[in-house]
């Protein structure tokens, strides 16, 4: 290893190679130099939230000291032992009115495979709660849900990036990765010189044009929001009508294919195009384009990815079912260049959910209601398996019940800001204040924070040593290059403190490597097995150039599963299970009142709700405030012009941002991105229903109405993320 | 408990299987005991692609349609009703009897076979209608040594087939006795850009032409007699597809006693007037609102009918998904302001949305939907719009009213119609001028690439680090003159490395133009 500290990025799944040292005296503000390092995602990129995330590290605004409110309402700063003893005390004092479920903890899928599992550990033995789940139900349980229930096994991408690079064509449904993963693009250059590239999204995304002004590097489906299940359908119909199926593939791996092929029968293309709107002959050239470049027609492989903008539904579990089987039809998942796979967001939003943040969870994603899973646990924590909780409830619904009758009276937060980021924002406010007691952990004031009772100081990404699992499932080392400001303090060191408060006899461990050596074991025999891993196995292979460690690795001998599925899928015959779904569409679906789609997404200079981005200044310069995009046929039609202010209204209320003319979106959609708080923050209007099988929420369409506001009216806009 | 209700649906076509699904999904606590009874021997299967199996472009095998839940469902296959004995309350079929609660008609319609010489009796070898699987079958059987078909009736069915064949490469001629092909849906003008298209394809079109005769030899057809105004003439054929509609089969109703006009006539309930009990969907009932003989229109009402029957006394619900009404029925409501002229002022207009009808035919492309053709009346409310271009086998037509799209026809411009079916269908609002409509407005992404003097600064050059042009060139002019020098200096090329070729081509020009550009500090050094 050369000078400085290796690590990676802060920010997304693709976790980009950074080498971390010392400024040189007088070079700059930062504590620390960024320069992007060769790793196989990044292949040596670094987007601009990359480059410029050192700067979060000192903040103006950053949390150095605990903090506790005050009887004047204001926060003020506090001493740790004084902090957690207010915790502490509060938290026997719910119990006791309440019992143990009154106390509910909010997960994220930022935090190290490390903090994750601590945080899960802790719900369950030293609180007791089943109540604990985690912001990546905002981000990946849709993906989750369809991947374990049709291939047994979830892990974002079960194959390498760098395979992309062979393929014949790659479909991304509902995934803008050139402005939310850029360096990512790059493993999309060949396929686009083959011409394969398909792309899923009602806008003409970053990504969308990468399939090329003439259509020269791929194609662009356009479908109307939350009609992408149907896209999947008709292309499905195609394939097997026409007899492009892998059959073999189907007669030898598969259970369910006649069902499904029965189902997608009723999905023919001209149908499909008039719930859609994308023509029929396009879904038929995307149907043969695909089928060409899979195996089974001598083609060179084939990919379908979902993303975000497919799987936050309420079909999305569907939706997902339905590109699997659309892979499996194909002959493509368990072939070495071909597979179906969902690109994770957050940056361990793949550890995150193997860990035991999810309600439903124990480490090595094992499920909480299975004897065998608890007994193995139990015994790695040292309890007694009756003593660990049963399932608790998913997100929104966990927010939604807090400070209800019945529901949780206190909220442990860790990595998340639901405030901008969960759906139906406003609701979620309302359920916030009626909390007895709100524990925020963070290093800056988020939203969040600033509404907590106790905000605790942690550590950000280059002031703590962890592992992160990307979002090919590649365990990677996150180093320690300085150390944390003022009092701030991992989460693994509150965690064993206030398990000691609160007369717990689980032990704790506070040196991160220790920590993995326990989450290895518990999660060993798992899905997600990292028994064979450790810090030390970890930085020896990266010491070597070695190839690089993906789960599962059951033993210290085993090399590790870079590609899952090669011989069979991890399920009780061995088999995919196909399952036939079908469209229902969206929940809060267009009408006279709110004739216009909403559809949310993200921007290449913010990450999740802003709370870090909004805190360097080169991101702010470049994109300060949220804005509203639509097509100018949709303006003239309603008396807005480039600029002009706008207000949005769905059932669940009203925002504003001005508008921003472009000819990239359906003159039926408008889109937001959803990095703000106040006047323009869309998530307050979104909608919180929820899958039935994932309870994903359906952040990517509502229906609203779109007017012009004058100026008189509007509220002053809400750019930054911090209240002042 | 109570006894639970039993059901029996006559009729195992796309709509009796699909109420079938939808109820037993709606019912969720199985208080229902349903039978399902088919005339064919055959699953249920996909009756709209018929044409495309004719067509070559679908397999036969990939017809079959979701079977229904065994468990929940008892079905019978090969099993025609004799009669209904509404004393009883009993179906009999030939080999037994099911007592009811209730009954569901959905035994669809039958090909109209013209009254013609030469068709009395059994059809002759080589005529065939297309309605059922054995009738694909079979001219798909007949076409491996036809090599001249006539195809009669030039509608939706008739047109396919005359595309599909013509796919096979049969020689094709379609016969129709209007004045213009799909005169249903198409007025004449849209329907000559058709025919024009037609021709293109290498089909002969027929139209204000009787059919005077069936020429048969030996038991096979040989040719048609067809009268166009002048002197009769035979065209040769070796295979006949009869595309003259269909007929609502009311065999069982109308000897149950139950009202029966061109179908069985339901109301709003989808009831028999004359008994509660019984009930009629798809091709074989007549609602108020008349039958499109379209799928969506029958799927419609099974969705409609399995929710008035799971959750009585709750008005009108229709989604299999209880919470939420059909976005047809939704839409139905909304259009409740939309006048159709062509119907008499007390039926209820179609339900929205369940009236597109899409043209399955490679090389013909044909859409229409709501107010349109023979439909469009002369309502002052309504705002029409057209674009014709005949040279280029192009017609569209919009119709406005009230600020949403009620109708269109489009001939020759399928992207055009994919957007108009998807603001049709959900009433989205329709461009201030609807002229706008008609062709699919230009995007920048097809803009061509500005050259670097054309580039404005402002331009985003890197995407991934927020890099403009103007960045660049400052860059440049303080010692970048390489893209390593840039990327260290602005970062550009960092990201993706997409814009590496823009960054060296800015850098080639302003190596060339560079001391063109008026740059005091640096115009010095490189004048030496």
């Amino acid at each position: 290893m050369g000078v400085g500290t290796q690590s990676h990025c802060p920010y997304c799944a693709l976790q980009c190679a950074m080498t971390l040292t010392p400024p040189e005296a007088g070079t700059g503000p930062t504590p620390v130099t960024i320069t992007p390092r060769q790793f196989p995602t990044n292949l040596g990129g670094l987007c601009q939230k990359g480059w410029t995330s050192a700067e979060v590290l000192t903040a103006t605004d950053r949390i150095t000291t605990p903090l506790l409110r005050g009887a004047d309402g204001a926060l003020h700063p506090a001493g740790w032992d004084e902090a957690l003893t207010v915790i502490a005390t509060r938290v026997r004092a719910i119990q006791a009115e309440h019992g143990p479920e009154a106390i509910a903890v909010f997960g994220g899928g930022g935090l190290t495979n490390e903090k994750a599992y601590a945080l899960g550990k802790f719900a369950r033995t030293v609180l007791r709660t089943p109540n604990i789940d985690y912001n990546g139900r905002f981000c990946m349980a849709s993906a989750a849900a369809g991947a374990n229930r049709s291939l047994g096994a979830d892990r974002g991408l079960p194959f390498p990036l760098a395979d992309l690079a062979g393929a014949g064509a790659v479909m991304l449904l509902g995934s803008n990765l050139a402005e939310t993963m850029p360096p990512s693009v790059q493993h999309l250059a060949d396929v686009r010189d083959r011409g394969g590239l398909v792309v899923v999204d009602p806008r003409r995304s970053t990504t969308a044009a990468l399939t090329g002004a003439d259509g020269e590097s791929g194609v662009h489906l356009q479908p109307v929001p939350g009609t992408d299940l149907v896209v999947l359908l008709a292309l499905t119909h195609v394939v097997l009508t026409e007899g492009l199926a892998d059959q073999a593939y189907l007669a030898d791996r598969t259970t369910g294919a006649t069902e499904v092929q029965r189902s997608v029968a009723a999905w023919w293309p001209e149908r499909a195009e008039g719930v859609c709107g994308v023509p029929a002959a396009q879904l038929r050239a995307t149907a043969r384009l695909l089928a060409a470049a899979a195996p089974v027609h001598g083609g060179p492989g084939a990919y379908i990815l979902t993303g975000r903008g497919v799987e936050q539904s309420t079909q999305g579990t569907a939706t997902v079912t339905a590109a699997i089987n659309l892979a499996l039809t194909l002959g493509l998942p368990g072939r070495v260049g071909s597979g179906y796979g969902a690109i994770t967001g957050q940056g361990n939003g793949q550890g995150g959910r193997e860990h035991g943040q999810k309600s439903d969870q124990l480490p090595g994603y094992r499920k909480i209601d299975d004897p065998a899973a608890r007994a193995h646990v139990a015994r790695v924590w040292g309890v007694d398996p009756p003593t660990i909780p049963g399932p608790g409830k998913p997100a929104v619904q966990l927010l939604t019940s807090l400070g209800t009758p019945g529901g949780p009276r206190a909220l442990f937060v860790h990595g998340s800001n639901v405030l901008v980021s969960a759906p139906n924002a406003d609701r979620v406010a309302d359920r916030l204040r009626a909390l007895d007691l709100l524990v925020v952990c963070d290093f800056v004031p988020s939203e969040t924070a600033l509404r907590a009772d106790v905000v605790l100081p942690v550590t950000q990404w280059a002031e703590e040593e962890g592992t992160m699992t990307s979002l090919e499932g590649r365990v990677i080392r996150r180093r320690r290059a300085l150390a944390p400001p003022g009092q701030a303090r991992s989460e693994l060191w509150i965690f064993a403190e206030l398990a000691r408060r609160l007369g717990s006899g689980v032990h704790f461990g506070t040196d991160p490597a220790a920590v993995f050596d326990e989450l290895a074991a518990a999660s060993g025999g798992g899905i997600a097995d990292y028994a064979g891993l450790s810090h030390a196995r970890l930085d020896a292979d990266e010491a070597d150039g070695g190839p690089g460690l993906f789960w599962p690795v059951p033993g210290p001998d085993h090399p590790g599963t870079p590609r899952l599925f090669l011989d069979d899928f991890p399920t009780p015959d061995g088999r995919a299970r196909m399952i036939a779904v079908d469209h229902v569409g969206p929940s809060d679906d267009v009408r006279p009142d709110a004739p216009i789609y909403l559809v949310t997404g993200r921007v290449l200079q913010h990450y999740q709700s802003g709370a870090q981005t909004h805190r360097v200044p080169e991101l702010e310069r470049l994109s300060s405030e949220p804005f509203v995009e639509l097509h100018p046929i949709l303006g003239f039609r309603l008396g807005i012009a480039d600029g002009d202010l706008v207000r949005l209204t769905s059932v669940r209320g009203s925002i504003q941002a001005p508008a921003r003319w472009t000819d990239r979106i359906r003159p039926d959609t408008v889109f937001m991105p959803f990095h703000w708080s106040g006047a323009g923050s869309v998530n307050r209007i979104t909608t919180d229903a929820t899958d039935p099988i994932s309870h994903m929420p359906e952040f990517k369409v509502c229906a609203v109405s779109v007017t012009p506001l004058i100026p008189a009216a509007a509220e002053p806009l809400a750019a930054q993320g911090v209240a002042s | 408990m109570t006894a639970r209700t039993r059901i029996v649906v006559v009729g195992n076509g796309m709509v009796g299987s699909r109420f079938v699904a939808d109820l037993t999904a709606a019912d969720a606590d199985a208080e229902f005991d349903v039978t399902l009874l088919g005339e064919e021997e055959y699953h249920s299967y996909n009756r709209v692609l018929l044409s495309e199996v004719v067509a070559g472009k679908v397999d036969l095998s990939a017809l079959a349609l979701p079977e229904p839940d065994g468990d929940r469902v008892r079905v019978e296959r090969g099993a025609p009703v004799i009669a209904i004995d509404r004393a009883s309350r009993t179906v009999l079929t030939s080999s037994g009897s099911h007592h009811y609660d209730r009954v569901v008609l959905a035994t669809g319609s039958v090909a109209r076979i013209p009254d013609l010489p030469g068709l009395e009796g059994d059809l002759p070898a080589g005529v065939h209608a297309l309605r059922t699987l054995d009738d694909a079958r079979e001219i798909v059987a007949a076409t491996a040594n036809a090599r001249r078909a006539v195809v009669i009736g030039a509608g939706v069915l008739g047109l396919e087939a005359a595309c599909g064949l013509a796919r096979r490469g049969l020689e094709v001629a379609v016969i129709h006795a209007a004045d213009t092909v799909m005169d249903r849906q198409l007025d004449a003008d849209a329907g000559r850009v058709a025919q024009a298209s037609l021709a293109g394809l290498g089909i002969a079109t027929w139209t204000r032409a009787a059919t005077r005769r069936v020429v048969v030899e030996d038991g096979r057809v040989t040719g048609i007699e067809v009268d166009a105004g002048e002197d009769p003439v035979t065209l040769a054929a070796d295979l006949v597809v009869l595309a003259c509609g269909t007929t609502p089969e009311v065999a069982l109703a109308r000897s149950a006693g139950l009202a029966v006009d061109r179908g069985v006539l339901v109301g709003a309930d989808l009831a028999s007037p004359d008994d509660p009990r019984i009930f009629a969907i798809g091709d074989c009932a007549q609602p108020r609102e008349g039958g499109a003989g379209l799928i969506a229109q029958g799927w419609d009402q099974a969705r409609r009918l399995a929710g008035l029957l799971t959750r009585p006394g709750q008005g009108p619900p229709t989604a299999a998904r209880p919470e939420r009404p059909s976005m047809a029925l939704r839409l139905s409501l909304i259009t409740g302001v939309v006048s159709r002229p062509a119907r008499p002022a007390a039926a209820p207009a179609l339900a929205a949305g369940t009236d597109v009808v899409r043209l399955k035919a490679a090389g013909l492309e044909v859409v229409t939907m709501g107010v349109s053709g023979a439909r469009r009346g002369r309502d002052s409310a309504h705002r029409s719009v057209r674009l014709s271009d005949p040279a280029a086998g192009r017609h569209v037509e919009v119709v406005v009213a009230d600020g949403l799209l009620v109708g269109a026809t489009c001939v020759g411009a399928p992207e055009v119609a994919a957007d108009l079916s998807a603001a049709y269908t959900r009433r989205t609002p329709v461009p201030a001028d609807p002229a706008q409509l008609l062709i699919r407005p230009l995007t920048t992404a097809a803009a061509p690439a500005a050259t670097p003097e054309r580039m404005p600064d402002s331009a985003t050059v890197c995407l991934c680090n927020g890099v403009t042009k103007g960045d660049i060139v400052t860059a440049c002019r303080a010692g970048a003159h390489t893209a390593a020098d840039i990327a260290r200096a602005t970062r550009a090329t960092t990201g993706c490395g997409g814009c590496k070729e823009t960054v060296c081509g800015l850098l080639d020009w302003l190596g060339a133009v560079g001391p063109r550009i008026p740059d005091p500090e640096q115009a010095g050094a490189r004048l030496v």
